[in-house]
């Protein structure tokens, strides 16, 4: 069985707002004092992914992830390999540059790249992004492969020939069985990715690391953005001017803010 | 026949009581806004099976057009079927924009749409534009730190707009629009991803979207029981109860509660915000709120940047208290 999961390397999102300095003419943001990291979401995905791997084993699940960029860290993305990954496809070019790229150029390249792998029977996504927050590129890879997609996703279990997913809905899920090979986008419900170890992470180093460019996917030149990015600008951050609710203990506290809320007719 | 060749069309989503919901009436606002930028009309479009009376209700928001796909195989939603049914809509009404709220169905529907039609889609949309005779689409990127204006390089454009972004159009009492069905073709039997069981999971209380107030909990909260004390106070106010990511990776909390960048996204009156620390993904959730009350031990907190008010002691000894004297307020 063969799986691919797509990843993506971001800045880490939780950074506070100073280290998202954008820069205008460009059009970039370019991150200042935060570590490039592992997209959480893809790390849903990779972790759906992993649970089919532990599920099965007596059979031969091979694992490879998929991370399309301008310049992508093997620090970063070896974390993929050493949770349980079996190899890395990276596909670097110049103009790989994340905001460079909308949607749908990101989900042909990646769709050409899977393509060049060849053997799949699963391809995972995570829901979105962290860094543009899209949330797309899933179904255009199915698109592109003209595969069936299945999205937000929180349970897989194969069986021969084909899938069966729990999908999450707004008042609770869908049992939704899909034939083999298809996409599935990983739900955040999948919840976070387990922690390797060190021997895992030493181990990870002697994993094969697949280096392509876009020339080697027929990839170069044009782009085939659909969308055009035409400004950034800092978000305006809510400010509050916290009143601070005191009392003698926590208690005398916690009625005095019962009595400031009613006062201010909120409750 | 549908009459007004490259309008915006507006997908407007109904509830289990075939309601319109608040957000598709809100892409009216921004569906009229473009329409006159782009120099068309307004068509909203209703799809499911059973739902004529949502279609006719939905002629008395000032749309110029309703159209109507009621169908037997789209009585809930199947991605392949509705885009399928989506797309031959579009060959009739050929839209030059394709409007939907940010829902969990089009979440799902939005870019099998988008790419279907070769096209590009703008998710999560705050602010839809119009300068100079240029629309364009703004969106948070970067975890909400930072913000994003788009234009489209292809048509039609394909928004998703997030809820509370627009004012919601107002009911009028004339209804100006006709109602068009629109016949579609399906093939069932077609379909690649078949849904053998929908499972409706119990579902206490409120719902966040549309709560006027929410009691929310963070990993401060510390487990499972905390959670039903927060229940509590919420029930006194006829308060849904929210949680940040970790309550909810944790199982102390139903995932369906989560409130953020990828939870929900709320604007409530009122945001009680109980040992969370304030991490960015849990405040782009609920920012837009209209005061927040912040209680948590640590002084240094996040939270309290954001905060209205704000109670710094331990929420143990805090939301009792709290809870008590509202209990005899409202008495």
């Amino acid at each position: 069985m063969d799986i691919i999961v797509c990843i993506k390397q971001v800045p880490d999102p939780e950074g506070p707002q100073d280290c998202f300095v954008i820069n205008p003419e460009a059009l970039r943001v370019e991150p200042r004092g935060i570590p490039p990291v592992l997209s959480l979401f893809d790390e849903n995905a990779l972790e759906a992914a992993l649970r089919i791997k532990d599920a099965c084993r007596d059979q031969d699940v091979k694992i490879t992830v998929v991370s399309a960029g301008k310049k992508l860290s093997n620090a970063v993305l070896q974390k993929a390999l050493a949770v349980g990954a079996d190899e890395l496809v990276k596909v670097e070019d110049a103009a790989f540059e994340s905001g460079a790229l909308d949607s749908y150029a990101t989900a042909s390249i990646l769709a050409a790249a899977i393509r060049k792998i060849g053997r799949y029977d699963l391809i995972l996504a995570g829901r979105q992004a962290a860094d543009w927050n899209a949330g797309q590129v899933g179904i255009g890879i199915a698109r592109f492969l003209d595969i069936p997609a299945v999205t937000l996703v929180r349970k897989i279990e194969i069986q021969e020939g084909h899938a069966l997913l729990e999908r999450v809905t707004a008042d609770g899920y869908e049992a939704v069985k899909t034939p083999l090979p298809a996409l599935v986008v990983a739900s955040n419900e999948v919840g976070e990715m387990r922690y390797p170890t060190m021997i895992q992470r030493r181990e990870a180093k002697k994993k094969p690391i697949v280096a392509w460019g876009a020339a080697d996917l027929g990839r170069e030149g044009e782009l085939r953005n659909k969308l055009v990015l035409k400004r950034l600008f800092p978000a305006e951050m809510r400010k509050g001017e916290c009143m601070l609710v005191e009392g003698k203990t926590p208690a005398e506290a916690g009625r005095n803010l019962a009595r400031r809320l009613s006062q201010d007719g909120l409750i | 026949m549908v009459s007004s060749e490259g309008s915006v069309l507006i997908v407007t989503e109904v509830d289990k009581n075939q309601e319109i919901l608040p957000i598709s009436l809100e892409c009216v606002t921004a569906g009229k806004r473009l329409a006159e930028a782009l120099g068309g009309g307004t068509v909203a479009l209703i799809m499911g099976a059973g739902v004529g009376e949502a279609a006719k209700e939905m002629t008395h928001y000032g749309v110029d057009e309703v159209c109507l796909v009621d169908h037997p195989d789209l009585t809930a939603y199947q991605p392949e079927l509705y885009v399928a049914a989506f797309l031959q809509v579009c060959e009739r009404v050929n839209p030059r924009a394709i409007l939907m709220g940010d829902t969990l169905t089009s979440i799902d529907m939005a870019p099998r749409v988008a790419f279907a039609l070769n096209t590009g889609l703008v998710t999560d949309c705050v602010a839809v534009e119009v300068s100079d005779g240029e629309v364009s689409f703004v969106k948070p990127v970067y975890s909400s730190n930072v913000m994003a204006a788009y234009t489209f390089a292809s048509e039609p454009y394909v928004v998703t707009l997030r809820s509370r972004a627009e004012e919601a159009a107002e009911r009028q009492e004339t209804a100006d629009a006709g109602v068009t069905p629109v016949d579609v073709k399906l093939d069932a039997a077609s379909v690649r991803t078949e849904v053998l069981q929908r499972v409706v999971e119990e579902d206490a209380g409120p719902k966040l979207t549309g709560a006027d107030i929410i009691v929310s909990g963070g990993r401060g909260v510390g487990g499972p029981e905390g959670f039903e004390q927060l229940k509590e106070l919420a029930d006194l106010l006829h308060a849904a109860v929210g949680a940040s990511r970790p309550p909810c990776d944790l199982g102390w909390a139903p995932p369906k509660s989560q409130v953020g960048q990828t939870g929900e996204k709320v604007a409530p009156s009122l945001y009680i915000a109980v040992g969370i620390s304030g991490a960015t993904q849990h405040i782009a959730g609920m920012q837009s709120s209209k005061k927040i009350v912040a209680i948590n031990k640590d002084p240094k907190a996040n939270i309290f940047k954001i905060a209205d008010y704000g109670v710094i002691g331990r929420w143990e000894e805090v939301v009792p208290a709290l809870r008590e004297a509202v209990s005899e307020i409202r008495k």
